[in-house]
């Protein structure tokens, strides 16, 4: 991957995107760089799905644009081969077997038979290739989303909440998968709500809050910002106390003071 | 690092070579499917067994009927009145090939594999419409036949060499491919399983008494609906007695199928064409 020339794996510039009279984000930028894993995270509501509902082409912005390599979403003549996106787990036809879901989605964009089959061995589905996806346990449909991600061997990976429902070995096998995805030069954006895991696995932090950016730094940047010996966490919810929507005990003990957080 | 930003490139967006890897995804999808094989075989069932009980209970009582009811026979129409059934399940099959897609979500996985709305659409309602008429033929023709092999007891058959036959067969079973289309469409608008489903059955049946109460008034109400359009398409003497005036011309009634088909798919592509 010549870096230098090509456009950003994954650009958002001034994205807006109003539900009503809601604003659920607001003029929102930022750029995701290969070869690292980056962490996306902000409190409920902060419009982290909504983000990666429009870098998808699956919300219409209202103002703004999101560039997969320098191109819409919408316009990549097969996005498989470019993006591979892990939403829900729950996005799948429950009477439908692995291997069909999987095929179904090859076809689509031309990609050769084998994948199916390499996509299956890799999250280990070949087992249970047969079986129809309404009886898998949440971990495994987590792993059947992941497979259909990597189906068309993208260069860039939107990897939603990808952890929910895993077992402790299924977490280290997503860990140890997302880290060598991003050692093999791919770029992989993870939303997450796990500041711990997030802890063992991002390199790169960008933090939003209310529809807007509140940090796009490293994550060692993040933590020193926050004072000494500060956790993650510590940073994290000195950062969003200001635009968390949704509290279920309103006492704000820490610092409310985003401000004093680097930007890089 | 997150300010300097190129403008959005303006790249051709269609491109029709995505259309053939489409059709096979969709191909696949609908096989896949639990539901669409319960549908076909309902509607295979339905078809040649209530089409069967039609003709088995005229040979029955041939002797003994009505000249009046002797004439209402329609060796070709009886036979295949098992499509008033059929279609229904044809109709469930068209709204599921598109209603699930939106119940599970998978349509978020769908439109990150194939995010042209356009070309999607027109590959979906291409692989069930071809699907689908091979279903409603299959069943059209089976029907026919086993309703003649029936009939030759009482000497009451007809070779599908006499006039218009042929046209009849071929018509029920593109009018059921049809009614699985509107559904489809439905389904695509609605985004609901059950309301599509209810809104496909009002369509069929319900429209019926509610045309008829323009009787006074205008035929045409009649004319335009789907229950009689079938009347005038699949069978071969034409209608007799006060229910005629409700059946179109046979021209009219192929206009009625592609009215149907035009509107009901545009209002799927209208609502599919939308974020989702």
């Amino acid at each position: 991957m010549n870096a230098s020339t090509n456009p950003p794996p994954i650009e958002v510039h001034a994205l807006t995107r109003r539900f009503g009279a809601t604003t659920a984000v607001d003029g929102l930028s930022f750029r995701v760089e290969p070869g690292r894993i980056t962490g996306f995270l902000g409190p409920n509501g902060a419009g982290k799905s909504t983000t990666l509902r429009m870098i998808l082409g699956l919300d219409t912005p209202n103002a703004g644009h999101a560039l997969i390599n320098g191109r819409p979403f919408r316009s990549l003549p097969r996005p498989l081969r470019e993006v591979g996106a892990l939403l829900d787990a729950a996005a799948l036809h429950p009477s439908r077997r692995a291997r069909d879901h999987l095929a179904w989605l090859a076809a689509s964009n031309r990609l050769p038979a084998g994948r199916v089959r390499h996509v299956l061995e890799l999250t280990g589905l070949a087992g249970v290739a047969g079986k129809r996806a309404g009886s898998f346990s949440l971990g495994m449909r987590q792993r059947l989303g992941i497979a259909a991600a990597l189906l068309g061997d993208p260069g860039v990976l939107l990897l939603d909440e990808p952890v929910n429902g895993l077992d402790p070995e299924g977490v280290l096998w997503m860990r140890t998968l997302m880290k060598s995805l991003a050692a093999e030069g791919r770029t992989v954006l993870v939303s997450s709500h796990l500041i711990s895991e997030m802890a063992l696995t991002a390199d790169h932090l960008i933090v939003i809050g209310r529809g807007r950016l509140l940090a796009d730094t490293g994550v060692r940047e993040f933590i020193r910002a926050a004072g000494p010996g500060a956790s993650l966490e510590d940073a994290y919810m000195r950062l969003t106390a200001a635009s968390v929507e949704y509290r279920a005990n309103p006492n704000p003990a820490a610092d409310p003071n985003p401000a004093s957080t680097s930007r890089s | 690092m997150t300010t300097a930003s190129a403008p959005i490139p303006t790249t051709p967006a269609s491109r029709g070579a995505a259309l053939p890897a489409l059709l096979r995804s969709e191909w696949i999808k609908l096989r896949a499917q639990r539901s669409t094989f319960i549908a076909a075989a309902a509607a295979l069932i339905l078809g040649l067994g209530v089409g069967l009980l039609d003709v088995l209970s005229v040979t029955g009582h041939w002797a003994t009927m009505s000249a009046a009811d002797r004439a209402g026979f329609d060796p070709v129409g009886d036979p295949l009145s098992g499509f008033q059934f059929g279609e229904l399940a044809l109709g469930a099959l068209g709204v599921l090939a598109v209603s699930t897609e939106y119940a599970t979500g998978m349509i978020r996985t769908t439109l990150t594999a194939a995010p042209r709305r356009t070309v999607l659409y027109t590959a979906k309602a291409l692989a069930l419409g071809v699907f689908a008429l091979l279903v409603s033929e299959l069943c059209a023709f089976s029907a026919f036949l086993l309703g003649q092999l029936v009939l030759r007891r009482e000497h009451l058959n007809v070779p599908v060499t006499d006039a218009h036959v042929l046209r009849a067969v071929t018509c029920a079973g593109l009018y059921a491919a049809v009614v699985a289309m509107v559904g489809f469409g439905l389904g695509a608008l609605l985004r609901h399983t059950a309301a599509a489903i209810c809104a496909m059955f009002a369509l069929v049946f319900l429209a019926y008494p509610l045309a008829r109460t323009f009787e006074g008034a205008s035929y045409l109400p009649d004319h335009l609906l789907l229950i009689n359009a079938a009347s005038a398409l699949a069978t071969v003497h034409p209608p007799a007695g006060p229910h005629a005036a409700r059946v179109p011309s046979f021209g009219f009634a192929l206009f009625d199928l592609a009215l149907y088909l035009a509107v009901f798919l545009g209002f799927g592509a209208w609502r599919a064409t939308r974020d989702a």
